[in-house]
Order: structure tokens, then sequence, then C-alpha cells
């Protein structure tokens, strides 16, 4: 096919309720056919109007949205080959799961014995052949998602758009269904849009993760490189992991930039081509689980940033621990140890250390 | 100086003497004075209408008040047969069937209305507040405005015709508040996935919107049924030359000093209970089918 | 075709303005009509714009009395419906634990509001008349000699039986306010010391305003436009505003009766429309 039929493309896409303030502004992006994508960001970035305007449940203001090439502006939900999985899953409480499941076909005007031979194949596939006959109300948190899923699939949509498909899920729950979805994903080879506000879970299932602040892209791109490598200092704090100081640029050497403040001598910043002169304010970000603590006195190794600093809060997380120390400026200061590590020579509340990482490891946010 | 610290102590016992300490498996004093206020509310409520239910079955000799005098059917058969107590089976048949007219129209378009109302329209708070007016207008006076409206307009006053109309300035507003009640249960999303997986409109309403809300439009029904079966101020310069059960009930009341009144008392809260019968249980019935309430956040 | 979404909300509500503008607004408008106009005293109306009825309507004692006594009986039954419903839903909602039983007294509550106003009413005949069930229980047990005259045809009657009618309404909103106070709101009230009362003034009450706000409009409506109850229960003692304009049309004296109406009217919506700058209905229902 010469357009791919799930490719989404949203230009300039802007939605305002009043005329006045955008709930989203002016949105580009491109998402390829089966893709699994994830809108990222705090409640009322407009995340969730982006997909409803997808599904056609609302329109936009401005702008145009692409599926397989064609503009859908305009079109009702069903012409545009999208489904929708509802925020606590919008499941008809009068229906079984099996006419549930069946309501897209039934409205079709599809007749009985075809309908059903349908949805009990995808039923099936949905593992909830014993539950066919149940109420949504009957249902665990789990078992409904896998209905809303699987009403949703019927429609062999060439998008599916999930607002929120985790939320309803308590913790356990949430991350076996999570696997879940990835699994549905791959066998139906089609495009989802996820809507989500825990970075865990878009780093977790994302193919591209798109960060969202206030109707506005943030950065988007795979997994990896928007964890690993945040563009500026929002992004780096909302998807977590890093540690983002604030500070001005004291001297330029080569490729690497030394901060003013007199405790940051030892931090060397590489530039990567970003074009910064002294006096600059700057947001340097450095992965928490890139910094070591060592006692003071230790030898560093070579081309290596350090900080001194005190430990003040400690926490154990499991596979690793968590230890709060001295914050630079205003900025949280945390470093991430590994368990094993931290057990060999714990550190007390208190207890001076050296913190160091390796000097290329830090990024200058934008 | 020394006062504040001497205040202390005394707020803290004062604190002490009047601050609930945690039950221990006894329950407080209130709880025995509002018991035994809602026992004197039930009696009260209830009593009386047992009195006149027991007083409809007293024989020839029977009167208005105790002590019952012999027990028979001897009022119901008079209720019905005498010429005195006027046509009370054409004023029953009318009103049911009144009823029945008035809980239709209130079911449709009490829930149409609701369904215009889930959302802010240029001018609902106009039409809101000529249905809180409509409901609060005295009745009597709404009456003999249709009245007098049919007689400029030249149309015989009539219980299918004026009264009917005059019955639904009652019943609707009524149905409408009833209907936004029920309506703030349903999760807008259902009708958005109906949409969704491709519904049209009238399908969504069908399939969807009809069905979730059934036992709300029954609770509907029952006020509509009931509000227009013992309405009398709005009917009474409405109904034209037929009556209906109210306006005859109050002409005996004005003239019948015999125990046929709490006959007839007895048969209309009879087919009362019925219908309030027959709508709960389709109410509990329905939820148990349903199962479980959905979840709804 | 898709149609904008205030053209749909219009046609959803369309049949309700349909049924209230012929059977509320032209009613109302045709009485204000009546009340300009002069009568030839046979209950013809002579179409001449004229005040004179509504100058008879403000300057007799006769209608202040009418409206002297139908306040009376508006105030009485509500503070009577009010102290009523406010502890009994008070109790079903604080005091009855078992939510299930809790429910099961509620529909009890409600159960006779389904049920003829008129037959409740004429039901308290038997028990509070000269021969009734109370007077000759006082007499037998020695209390009394005399039966007691005031219980039937008299304004306690009235009140009796408006109070029987009506304590629903009031039940039914503030039962409504109250289920909706949080428990642990309460806890916390008990937790920093508030007594039995502190509670009471200070949480249950402002938290169920908007449910007395609304059991007041009912009942304030109910008394104010009844006509009936004064007229069967006080035996002819007391009249109402309303009664009395039941009367005049009887003798077609449409224009005074049509005045009188417009006030009351007027009185009443007026009442109405301040209670509700209160309470939003619309908000207090479905949330």
């Amino acid at each position: 096919m010469a357009i791919q039929r799930g490719a989404i493309e949203l230009a300039g896409l802007t939605k305002s309720y009043d005329g006045v303030t955008p709930v989203v502004q002016g949105v580009n992006l491109k998402i390829p056919d089966g893709a699994y994508c994830c809108f990222l960001g705090p409640s009322g970035c407009g995340k969730t109007t982006i997909l409803r305007m997808i599904a056609g449940h609302e329109d936009p203001t401005d702008g145009e949205i692409l599926i397989g090439g064609e503009n859908v502006v305009g079109l009702p939900p069903v012409e545009r080959g999208t489904a929708m999985m509802f925020q606590s899953y919008a499941l008809f409480p009068h229906l079984s799961v099996r006419d549930n499941i069946a309501f897209a076909l039934r409205v079709r005007g599809q007749d009985k014995a075809e309908r059903y031979r349908l949805t009990d194949a995808m039923i099936e596939k949905v593992r909830l052949t014993e539950l066919r006959d149940r109420l949504p109300g009957q249902l665990s948190g789990g078992q409904q998602q896998r209905v809303a899923l699987a009403r949703a699939a019927i429609t062999e949509p060439r998008v599916l758009l999930l607002d929120e498909p985790l939320s309803a899920l308590d913790e356990q729950l949430r991350i076996q269904m999570r696997s879940e979805l990835r699994r549905m994903q791959r066998e139906l080879g089609i495009t989802f849009i996820h809507v989500t506000h825990s970075q865990l879970e878009a780093i977790a299932l994302a193919d591209i993760v798109v960060v969202m602040e206030k109707g506005q892209i943030k950065q988007s791109g795979a997994a990896r490189d928007v964890y690993a490598a945040p563009k500026d200092r929002y992004v780096a704090e909302f998807l977590g992991g890093q540690n983002v100081f604030s500070g001005r640029v004291g001297t330029v050497n080569g490729d690497r930039i030394v901060l003013q403040a007199s405790e940051m001598k030892q931090v060397a910043i590489p530039l990567c081509g970003a074009r910064v002169k002294q006096g600059d304010a700057i947001d340097v970000a450095v992965r928490r689980d890139d910094i070591n603590l060592l006692r003071p006195g230790a030898t560093l190794a070579g081309d290596t940033s350090s900080l001194a600093s005190r430990v003040m809060g400690i926490e154990y997380q499991g596979n690793f621990v968590k230890v709060m120390l001295d914050p630079v400026g205003s900025d949280e200061f945390v470093a991430y140890v590994p368990e094993r590590t931290f057990f060999h020579d714990p550190l007390d509340i208190g207890d001076v250390v050296m913190a160091a990482w390796p000097a290329d490891h830090a990024r200058l946010l934008a | 100086m020394s006062a504040a610290p001497a205040a202390m102590p005394a707020a803290k016992t004062h604190a002490k003497r009047r601050a609930i300490a945690p039950s221990k498996g006894r329950r407080p004093w209130t709880f025995y004075a509002l018991t035994a206020l809602f026992v004197f509310y039930v009696l009260a409520l209830y009593g009386p209408m047992i009195c006149i239910y027991i007083l409809s079955f007293q024989d020839v000799r029977g009167g208005l008040v105790f002590p019952m005098k012999g027990f028979s059917l001897h009022w119901f058969v008079d209720l019905f047969t005498q010429v005195r107590t006027g046509d009370v089976k054409g004023a029953f048949s009318r009103s049911i069937k009144l009823a029945i007219l008035v809980t239709a129209i209130t079911v449709v378009v009490s829930f149409l209305s609701a369904m215009a109302f889930r959302r802010r329209f240029p001018g609902d708070n106009i039409v809101f507040a000529l249905m809180i007016g409509s409901l609060v207008a005295p009745g009597l006076v709404l009456g003999i405005g249709v009245g007098l409206m049919f007689n400029f307009l030249g149309i015989d006053t009539s219980w299918w015709g004026s009264a009917l109309g005059a019955q639904l300035s009652w019943t609707l507003p009524f149905g409408v508040l009833v209907m936004f009640a029920v309506m703030s249960r349903f999760n807008p999303a259902w009708e958005e996935a109906a949409y969704d997986l491709g519904a049209t409109r009238w399908q969504t309403i069908r399939l969807v919107i009809v069905p979730v809300l059934a036992p709300g439009l029954v609770a509907v029904a029952l006020f509509g049924f009931t509000l227009s079966y013992d309405e009398f101020a709005r009917t009474l310069q409405t109904a034209g030359p037929q009556n209906t059960l109210p306006l005859e009930i109050w002409s005996m009341t004005m003239n019948v000093t015999s125990p046929s009144l709490y006959a007839l008392g007895t048969v209309t809260t009879v087919i009362s209970f019925l219908v309030i019968g027959i709508s709960l249980g389709t109410i509990v019935l329905m939820q148990k089918r349903r199962g479980q309430r959905a979840p709804m956040h | 075709m898709r149609l904008s979404k205030p053209v749909v909300s219009w046609l959803y509500v369309a049949p309700l303005v349909l049924v209230l503008i012929p059977f509320f607004v032209v009613p109302i408008v045709v009485v204000l009509i009546a009340s300009v106009f002069d009568t030839d005293g046979f209950g013809g109306l002579i179409p001449t714009f004229t005040l004179s009825n509504y100058l008879n309507v403000f300057t007799s004692t006769l209608t202040f009395n009418l409206y002297y006594e139908t306040i009376k009986f508006t105030v009485l039954t509500w503070i009577f419906t009010l102290l009523l419903g406010f502890f009994i839903a008070y109790y079903l909602v604080f005091h009855v634990k078992n939510q299930l039983l809790a429910i099961g007294l509620f529909l009890l509550c409600t159960v006779p509001f389904w049920t003829s106003n008129i037959i409740r009413m004429i039901s308290w005949i038997p028990l509070l008349g000269k021969e009734g069930l109370i007077n000759t229980a006082l007499i037998k047990i020695g209390l009394i000699h005399e039966p007691l005259g005031f219980l039937l045809y008299s304004s306690f009657a009235v009140v009796v039986a408006y109070v029987h009618q009506l304590t629903i309404f009031m039940i039914v909103p503030i039962f409504n306010s109250m289920v909706r106070i949080d428990k642990r709101v309460i806890e916390a009230a008990v937790d920093a010391g508030a007594s039995r009362f502190d509670i009471l003034r200070l949480i249950v009450i402002p938290l169920s305003k908007s449910g007395i706000a609304l059991g007041t409009i009912f009942v304030v409506a109910i008394v104010m436009g009844d006509f009936f109850v004064t007229k069967v229960m006080s035996g002819g003692g007391s009249a109402s505003v309303v009664g009395a304009f039941y009367e005049d049309i009887g003798v077609l004296q449409y224009p005074g009766a049509a005045a009188s109406a417009v006030v009351l009217t007027v009185i009443l919506m007026t009442s109405v429309a301040l209670i509700l700058r209160t309470v939003d209905i619309r908000k207090e229902i479905t949330s």
C-alpha cells in the first residue's frame, strides 16, 4: 500500500473552547503506521483533547488531522477508522460482555448469528470466554479493560485511541495490563495512541513518547531518547531520573563549559555544539543513576565532575537506594545508588560525601 | 498575666464534659429520642389512613367515627351503586385513563427535556425558570386561567383536553426535576462510546440511553401517574362536565357523610399502592438484573 | 446532516416549552388581563383598563385578614415540617447504621406521598372529631371530662393536615443533602472535641442548607396555593387567599378574584425567587 493506512499526521492542530485561551496550540506531529505512541503530560495539558479530536468527539478550532493521508476533520467517528477506549472504559452497564463487544456490529445491522460468531472469536482472543454473559458491574477492573479493548478492536480500526487506560487499576494490575496492551498492539498490528500522566507507563510502552505542556509538544521521540536526552528542564523533570541544576556559564573551554558558582568548579559540561557565552543562564541535567557517592579523600577517576555534598535523607527502594543530598542552590540533588553498592559501605544522614559522575554524561539543556 | 494559664485547664475540663466519648457499643441518648420521634411520625403518617380503611368495612349502621359497627362490604357496594355518591365508576375510569395519558407524555417529554438540559444552551435559564414557575404557581389560579383561555378560544373544557394540559403543567416540572437526578448518574462517555462504535443518534438513544436510564424512567412514570391521579386544584376548573376521581371525592366531602367516603378512600389507596408496588418492584427487578452498578468515575 | 448543538438542545426541550406556554404562560397572562378589566357583575368582562380591582385588594380589611391567615398557616406549617423533616432525615442518615434499613425507612416515609392527599386529610376526621379516637381515649383515661373542641374544624386541624401532607417535601431534599455529608468530616469534628450540638450547628445544618431551601420552596408554594385543606379542616372558620378566590369565581367576580390571584402569585414567585438565590437547584439535584 502506498499510503500507510494507520499513519497519523497532526498539522497546526489547535483547540480553544472560549475562542481566547487555547487548550491545544499548534501541534504538529507524525506518527507512523503501527506505532505505539504515548502522549505524556500532567492533567490539563491538552493531551486528552488531542485524543478526542483524533477520535472525532471534538472538532479542532484550527489545523488538520490526517489519518492514512486523508484529512478526517469533520468526519463522524465511525468514518475515521478510529476506535476509542475510554477512561474507566464506559462499558454499557446494561449489556453483557458479549453484547458490549457486539455493539458496533449490532448498530451496523449485522445479523445475529454472524455478529455473535465474530464477537465470540474476539472474546476468545481477549480470554473472556467464561465471563461472556456477565454484566460489566460483575467484572474486575482488569476484566473490564479487556472488554473495553475487545469492544474497540472489533470495529477493526486503523487507530486505537486509549484515554488513561490503566488509571482505573491498582498498582500490580496496572503493570500486568500494561504488557497485555503491548501484546494486543503487536497482535493487531495497528497504531495505538495512548494518553497517560505516568512517565513509567509511557516509557515502558511507547515507541514514540510525546511530552506535552500547556497545549504544546515539548519533546517527542523514541522513549529512550526522551528519557536519556531530555531537551529542557520541563521534560527532564517530568520524566524524572535526572538532577537539573541551573547556573551561569563561567568559562567556555573548547567543547566544555564550567559554571560560575564556586562550589561547581569541578563540574564540566560538554557543549555538544551548543552556542553559549560567558554569563548565560543555563540548565544542566545529570542522571541520578550516573552519580557515584564517594567518601571524602577518595581518588577520582580521570575526566570526572564532582561536587562536595552531604547526605540529607536516605530512602530504600528495593533494587536501589535513593540518597537525598544537600540541594544545589534551589535544585533538588539526588543519587540513585545500586543496592549492593550502597550497603557495601552504608552512608548515614549527615555524612559528607563527594558526588561524582563521568563529565561526558552531563547534558546541557535548552 | 495569670488569667491565661488559669483559663486553660478550665477550657479543658469544659471540653471534656461536652466532647463525645467513643461509644462503648452504647447508643447516645439522641438515638432514643429521635427513634421515638420517628416512630411517632410514622404512626401519625399511617395511623389515620389505616383508621379510615378499617372504618370503611363497617356494616349499614356504620358512622364516621369509631367504634366500629359491624363488618361488611356494604359501603363499597353503596359507593358504586348509589346515585347519591355520584358517578364514581365513571370518575375512576376517567382518572385512570387521564393518568395513563399524563404518564406517557410526562415520561417522554421529561426524558427529552433532560437530554437538552445536560449541557447549557442559549435560553436554558428561561426554560428552567418557566418550569419552576409552573411548579410553584397556585394550582387553582392556573386552572382558572386555563379555563378562561379555553373560554376565550371557544373550546369546551374537558378532562382529556384542558385538564390534561393543566395537569401536565404540574407533572412535567416534577418529571424533569426527577430526570435531572436520574441523568446525573448517566456517564456521558457511554453516549460517546456508542457514537464511537458507529451508532446513530437514534440508535444511541434506543440501545444505550433509554435502557440505562430505564429504572429512572419508571420512577418518572410513577410520579406522573400518581400526581395526575391525585391532582385536584388544577383540574377543578378545567375538567369540564365530567369529574375526575379527586373532584368526586371533593364533592363527596361536601355532601356525603357516610362511610362511603371512606370506602372510596380505601379503593383509591389500593390503586395507588398497586401503582407504587408495581413501579418500585420493576425498579428493584431492573437493578437486580443489572447486578452491581457499573463503576462510574 | 449535523445540527448545531443549541439547535439539538432546543429540539429536545421543544415539547416541554410547547406545554408550558399554553398551560402556564398564557393562563397566567389571561388572569393578569382579567385583573385589570371591569365586570358587569354577571360574569361578563368589560375590556377597559382599570386598577380598581387592585385598589380593592389592597384596601379591604377582609383581604388583609385572608393574607394574614394564609401567611400564618404557611409559617406554622413551615416550622413544623422543617423541624420534623430535619430531625427525621438526621435520624435516618446519622443514627440508622444499617444502610439498607435506612433506605427502607426512608421509603416508608415517602410512600404516602404517592397516595391521595384528600384522602389523607379526610382520614384525620375519625381521629380528631368530638367523638373521635383521641377525645374518646382522653375521656376514658380521665384526663378530660368534656371532648376537646379545638381538635377538629380549627386552625389546629389545618396545621395538622398540612404537616401530615407536606413533611415529606422536607424529608426528601434534606435527607438528600445529608447523605452527601462525608462521615469523616463529622469524625474530624469529634476528634477536635466538638459536642453533638456543635456538630449539628457547625456542620450538619450548614451542609443541609440547600435541602432545607428546596423543601421550603415546596412547602411554601403548596400551602400558599392551597385552599382545600383550610376549607375542610377549619370547618369554614378560616379562609385562605385562594379559597376566597374560589368563592369569587363561584359568584362570577372574575376581575376581583384575578387581582387577588395576581398579588398572591407575585408574593409567591418573589419568595421562591429569593430562596432560589441561596440554592442552585440544578446543581443540587444533579451532583
